[in-house]
């Protein structure tokens, strides 16, 4: 945190010095055409959108988050199914990303030998470099099986009183796509959890063992506090990732459009899948408009989604900073 | 009241644009006596993905020899609709004719039918072989309502005595992406179900009330090939290639067949030239009874894809020369290998009819 500052004021110094110089302004100009191009785009992009589903907007105002049904025969469409799978596919693959992002990041700073901790590094993160539609087809040839055939009835005979763990007829499930999705975020939350552990100071370390604390007792007592905002804006950054993914989930998800369910062993469609399932093919106004529509209430929570993700690590970096 | 001005505006504008396109193709026609034209120059295209292999890999390197390149982009039949509707292509291609409401927003667009093929009907059911099971429309209609739940339902059975069906759950496919294929399928269902009617409807997508989706042919079929027990419709094309269990489907004439070139063009053989509508939107599913042995076997998911240009338009000449090209003889019997059946004549005559409303 220290260098960080002192490398930020060293830049800073020689433009304030020589402000007149042709090749300053330039550079000036350009950065700020750059940042102001990015901001107009978005601006843009949301514009454009919110204007696309203005026809589904007037025609279904707020009752679309509430209605199930999405048939373009009759122009009768609502999110509400689309909303209940997103949520469900992106938390369901919060819960199983986490733990696994935090083991890998703990396995990488703390616990590996130190030879295997850069190929390892390597690897996960190339998780994150795999195509999502290849993950998709991975999904829908090797997964889907594996789940209906094993994974789902094993759930199910255990778990079947839970209304979640129900069974699964075909591969194309909730359950499937909660795990390509799991397999999508686990990089991102890895390793920042990974960058974050290495930033723990290491005399708080060094202390905390030199008190007698096993391993774990540092991890716990403090690692984890030390970390714990960092890693919380992280879960949220996964979250914006596993609600905004598309094609993947498109691919195994089974586009099953009629009613919401809680059983993961159904098929079910997400926002973003029936935005790119449909898009192509839609031929009413209103079917294209209230695809539009879906893309707004993507756009409002990808919005939500990355302030409450700054808000947090501001909050968590301010409080470090007073308590040192 | 203001519509009933429009309809005369618009009809005004129709009898002058007839006239002055009657008279550019007497004059092309004289043009075309006298010496043999080469043509040059380029057309761009967008939409179905069916017919995409059609054209990419036939019509268009054929038609290049003759001096036209052809550009086409396979982006779907919807997406095809709204690129020809802006404009930002010469032409675009669907598996399903413009709704009212699209040919509305095309303003002055035609839609010519240029090829002919079908969906199908596969299944995936242990100790079933190709073509042995037998299906009517109105059970596969009961199916994809939910109705009839196992394969061996007494409804199933009473169409298959001969086959010894399994105690399994059936587990309805159906594409989960807008397309050709679920036009011709629920096209067919609702003609032949009152319910499917009444509760689904036909279009390019619609609201399934049960199922599993998959994304284009390909998904589809790994649903089926992956789940046993399973029932969906994949284009007659990729059934081919790819070696799935056809069932075979009883036509309105009482005959349970399968689908080939010779029953896809007897489904459209059956098309009477006074039932052909002005705007050339042909339904060819559960194509009507037949007393002519030669027809008996229609398959009846069959279906046409159509070609949408706009009547006004700069490259008019090349346009023409184009569908004209991609219906003659030769080039209709290229695409057979892909599955494309013959059109009937009175099919290409309303389509040359059509051709000649376009003009520059």
């Amino acid at each position: 945190m220290s260098t960080f500052d002192a490398t930020g004021s060293d830049a800073r110094r020689p433009f304030t010095g020589r402000r007149a110089r042709p090749g300053d302004l330039l550079l000036q100009g350009v950065a700020a055409l750059a940042a102001l191009g990015a901001t107009v785009l978005v601006v843009l992009i949301a514009y454009k959108v919110v204007d696309g589903a203005r026809l589904s907007l007037s025609t279904f105002g707020l009752g679309f988050l509430t209605h199930t049904v999405w048939d373009p025969v009759h122009g009768r469409f609502g999110a509400a199914e689309f909303l209940g799978d997103t949520a469900l596919t992106s938390i369901g693959a919060l819960v199983l990303a986490t733990p696994l992002a935090l083991g890998i990041a703990l396995f990488l700073t703390e616990l590996a030998p130190r030879w295997v901790r850069g190929p390892v590094t390597a690897l996960v993160e190339t998780l994150a470099a795999i195509p999502s539609v290849v993950i998709g087809l991975w999904g829908i040839l090797v997964l889907g099986p594996v789940m209906r055939d094993h994974v789902i009835p094993a759930l199910h005979s255990v778990l079947g009183f839970i209304p979640l763990f129900g069974p699964a007829s075909t591969g194309s499930t909730v359950f499937t796509a909660i795990i390509v999705l799991t397999i999508m975020i686990l990089p991102i939350v890895s390793s920042i959890s990974r960058e974050l552990f290495l930033g723990v100071p290491a005399e708080l370390k060094e202390a905390a063992f030199g008190l007698g604390a096993t391993r774990w007792e540092v991890v716990r007592g403090v690692m984890f506090p030390y970390a714990r905002g960092g890693v919380a804006a992280a879960m949220i950054l996964g979250l914006g990732r596993a609600v905004g993914e598309a094609i993947a989930v498109a691919q195994v998800i089974g586009a099953f459009d009629n009613g919401f369910s809680w059983n993961l062993g159904n098929p079910g469609d997400t926002l973003a899948a029936k935005i790119a399932l449909d898009y192509q093919g839609a031929t009413t106004k209103l079917e294209i408009s209230s695809l539009f529509y879906l893309g707004v209430i993507l756009l409002v929570f990808s919005l939500v989604v990355n302030l409450l993700a700054q808000w947090i690590v501001r909050r968590v970096s301010r409080r470090q900073g007073l308590a040192r | 009241m203001p519509k009933h001005g429009m309809i005369v505006r618009t009809s005004l504008v129709l009898v002058a644009a007839a006239l002055v396109s009657g008279l550019a193709v007497n004059a092309a026609g004289a043009a075309g006596k006298k010496h043999h034209v080469r043509l040059s120059g380029t057309l761009n295209g967008a939409g179905s993905s069916l017919i995409a292999p059609a054209i990419q890999a036939m019509w268009s390197p054929d038609f290049k020899a003759k001096g036209v390149t052809v550009n086409y982009a396979s982006v779907g039949s919807g997406a095809g609709i709204a690129q020809i509707t802006a404009r930002t292509v010469d032409f675009g291609a669907s598996d399903a004719p413009m709704t009212g409401a699209q040919a509305a927003a095309c303003k002055g667009c035609v839609q010519i039918p240029w090829a002919l093929t079908s969906t199908s009907v596969v299944v995936n059911v242990p100790g079933v072989h190709q073509g042995q099971l037998h299906l009517t429309g109105g059970v596969v209609a009961k199916i994809y309502l939910g109705q009839i739940t196992k394969w061996n339902d007494p409804a199933i059975k009473a169409l298959n005595p001969g086959l010894s069906l399994p105690d399994l759950k059936i587990t309805v496919a159906h594409r989960s992406d807008g397309s050709g294929d679920t036009y011709a399928f629920t096209n067919y269902l609702h003609k032949v179900s009152a319910p499917w009617r009444h509760q689904v409807g036909y279009a390019t997508s619609v609201n399934w009330p049960v199922g599993v989706g998959g994304k284009g042919n390909s998904g589809v079929a790994a649903v089926i090939g992956s789940t046993p027990g399973s029932i969906g419709y994949v284009s007659v094309a990729y059934v081919l290639q790819n070696h799935l269990t056809l069932a075979k489907m009883k036509n309105a004439s009482g005959k349970y067949t399968l689908p080939t070139i010779k029953s896809i063009e007897s489904a459209a053989q059956l098309v009477k030239a006074h039932k052909i509508p002005a705007n050339n939107a042909i339904s060819i599913t559960d194509a009507p009874k037949t007393k002519n042995k030669k027809y008996a076997n229609a398959y009846p998911l069959a279906t046409f894809t159509y070609i949408i240009v706009p009547k006004k338009s700069p490259q008019a000449a090349l346009i023409k020369a184009w569908i004209n090209f991609a219906m003659s003889a030769p080039e209709q019997k290229r695409i057979q290998k892909l599955v494309f059946a013959p059109m009937p004549k009175v099919v290409v005559d309303a389509a040359k009819k059509t051709l000649k409303k376009i003009h520059s």
